[in-house]
């Protein structure tokens, strides 16, 4: 109890109001709240659920929310004011890794399933293929454009489904039509067939499967494993203001992070009861029995989604940098910016390991999986000439 | 903020203005205070269902939107999806006014406007959607106070009549034993109704 005692002792402001996405990687608030890890810090939390990426953002902004699960994009592209208002914004904490998954409807799987190339679910390549000459035929036959939906344009989902289309030489943004909707609304527009298709996060790909309006063509940890999502943001202001406060904040989710890892039963009931789904619909991504298709075995998918091993929760600075890379990619980020510099900025390093001295701390850097010069190169490649003239 | 401001209705007379809100009566009092400052309503939408598609059709120079709309996304990307184009829509203006957006949020309105629109018409567009917004907040407030009034009233009525018969007292004389009983125990005196109409009732079954 003295740790405790030494932790409270010096709390800017104990009481505390943070907003979350009804997700399941909400899970890490979730639990220090209601398994007391706040409040063994010290800190009284008022949880706040919100209807869109945008309130958390601008009520992060403007103070009505000290603190919030944000998409780790979002914060930089706000940090950097893109598509919006511009704030210095900071996070020294990652919820996890993974998670997420590309939810086909039952149509667009039957038109996969004729072009004759087998064994695609699950298995990137492939299935890039089928999409790829799905999308010729249709064009072919004067067909509509497939509709994909991503939860947010600053998001890993609009990033990895773009990086992983554009990769065979599909055209984001005039190949496909991508749209954003609410991750909630993912599952009845698709059973609408307003959509093909869908890239978001737990328990709503599971969802669309049990309702068997669609199956799942890709998992994220099949297009990248250990991908980069949520990150908890808070302005730099109130990050300046308040540190031993955030400290605190850390070292609370750090817990709930490294229980929710080793407890995914009783993370699984816990998620059900707060988000109002039943425990069906949140177990699969949680217990890594993840079923692609309805009334088909599970398939184990190792680290479906992580809160806390493989120091999950250190803010990479290469998960940012690839994210500013993306931004540039595709035009949304002026490609002269000083990647680096903006990175040590929004990525307070120092800070986690500074919260977390006592925990076993992540090296230095971190191998990516992705080389973004080597996607561009083939960008360039792939498309040539009349390819992608975002750059 | 008063609307007769004719600085306000002659800096924004052409403004094309599109309203999504799930509340239709607040929708309306927001689109005839617009009107009423010299801009044009071109679309009332109750959900960002073929929002795009309106966007395209009538160009507006300023959405707004319920705060809790979950559509709210979808403009974001929207915004993004357009910067190539003449008219993007982008949140507030390029200004960093805080304080708008704070009394914007806290009134439960956001909104997104093409870039390039001058500041001062910008913050017009959303004092004038701020009070509406707040009008409409205090309106509902008084609606639900008035509603509960009633119900109160009602109960106050019917425990008072049920004392009257069974105990043989007046009206006068079952009110304030109802006071009484509400001082004594602490008590609302709407509970103390409450309390006495499940007992009689008990008592009568």
């Amino acid at each position: 109890m003295t740790k405790n005692n030494a932790a409270t002792s010096g709390l800017e402001q104990p009481n505390l109001k943070i907003g979350y996405m009804p997700l399941s990687d909400s899970l890490p608030l979730l639990v220090a709240d209601d398994l007391g890890f706040f409040a063994r810090e010290g800190l009284s939390v008022e949880l706040q659920q919100e209807v869109s990426w945008a309130n958390i953002r601008d009520k992060v902004l403007v103070g009505h929310l000290d603190a919030a699960q944000m998409l780790a994009p979002m914060l930089l592209a706000t940090h950097l004011g893109i598509g919006g208002l511009r704030k210095p914004m900071q996070t020294a904490f990652a919820m996890g890794l993974n998670g997420n998954a590309f939810t086909i409807a039952n149509n667009l799987a039957a038109e996969l399933t004729a072009t004759g190339i087998s064994d695609i679910s699950g298995n990137a390549e492939q299935a890039l293929d089928a999409v790829k000459i799905v999308i010729s035929q249709r064009k072919a036959e004067n067909k509509p454009t497939l509709i994909f939906a991503i939860v947010f344009p600053f998001s890993i989902h609009n990033f990895l489904l773009r990086d992983w289309l554009a990769s065979a030489g599909i055209n984001p943004d005039s190949d496909v039509q991508l749209v954003v909707l609410p991750p909630s609304q993912m599952v009845d527009h698709l059973a609408l067939q307003h959509i093909d298709g869908f890239f978001a996060g737990a328990p709503w790909n599971t969802v669309a499967i049990q309702r068997g309006v669609g199956e799942c063509l890709v998992s994220g940890p099949d297009l990248w494993s250990n991908a980069p999502d949520k990150v908890l943001g808070t302005t730099q202001q109130w990050a300046n203001d308040n540190p031993n406060t955030l400290n605190s904040m850390i070292r609370a989710l750090y817990q709930a992070c490294a229980w929710a890892d080793a407890n995914r039963d009783d993370a699984a009931k816990l998620l059900a009861k707060r988000i109002h789904l039943p425990v069906d619909a949140v177990q699969p991504a949680l217990s890594g029995k993840f079923v692609y298709r309805k009334r088909q075995p599970a398939t184990q998918v190792d680290d479906m989604l992580v809160f806390n091993r493989y120091h999950a929760n250190y803010p990479w600075p290469e998960h940012a940098q690839w994210f500013l890379t993306q931004m540039q990619r595709w035009g949304w980020a002026a490609n002269d910016l000083d990647n680096n510099a903006i990175v040590n900025e929004c990525y307070a390093t120092a800070t986690y390991r500074a919260a977390l001295a006592d925990q076993a701390l992540p090296p230095t850097s971190h191998q990516l999986r992705f080389d973004i010069q080597q996607a561009w190169e083939l960008d360039d490649k792939v498309m040539g000439a009349t390819g992608f003239k975002y750059r | 903020m008063s609307l007769d401001d004719p600085q306000i209705s002659s800096a924004s007379s052409s403004l094309k203005i599109m309203l999504v809100d799930d509340q239709p009566a607040r929708a309306a009092i927001l689109e005839q205070a617009l009107t009423d400052a010299g801009c044009t309503v071109v679309a009332r939408l109750s959900s960002a269902q073929g929002l795009m598609k309106r966007v395209e059709e009538h160009q507006p120079d300023a959405i707004i939107i319920d705060i809790e709309s979950p559509d709210r996304d979808m403009l974001e990307h929207m915004s993004v999806l357009n910067q190539h184009n003449p008219k993007p829509v982008i949140m507030f203006s390029d200004e960093d006014d805080s304080s708008t957006i704070e009394k914007a949020i806290r009134a439960g309105v956001s909104a997104y406007i093409v870039d390039g629109l001058n500041p001062k018409r910008v913050k017009s567009i959303m004092d004038v959607a701020i009070a509406r917004f707040r009008e409409f907040q205090a309106l509902r407030g008084e609606l639900e106070k008035t509603k509960n009034q009633l119900a109160d009233r009602k109960l106050l009525d019917e425990a008072k009549s049920l004392l009257m018969k069974h105990k043989n007292l007046n009206e006068e004389e079952a009110y304030h034993a109802m006071r009484k009983m509400a001082m004594d125990r602490g008590q609302r005196i709407v509970d103390v109704a409450k309390n006495i109409i499940s007992v009689m009732n008990l008592l009568n079954d």
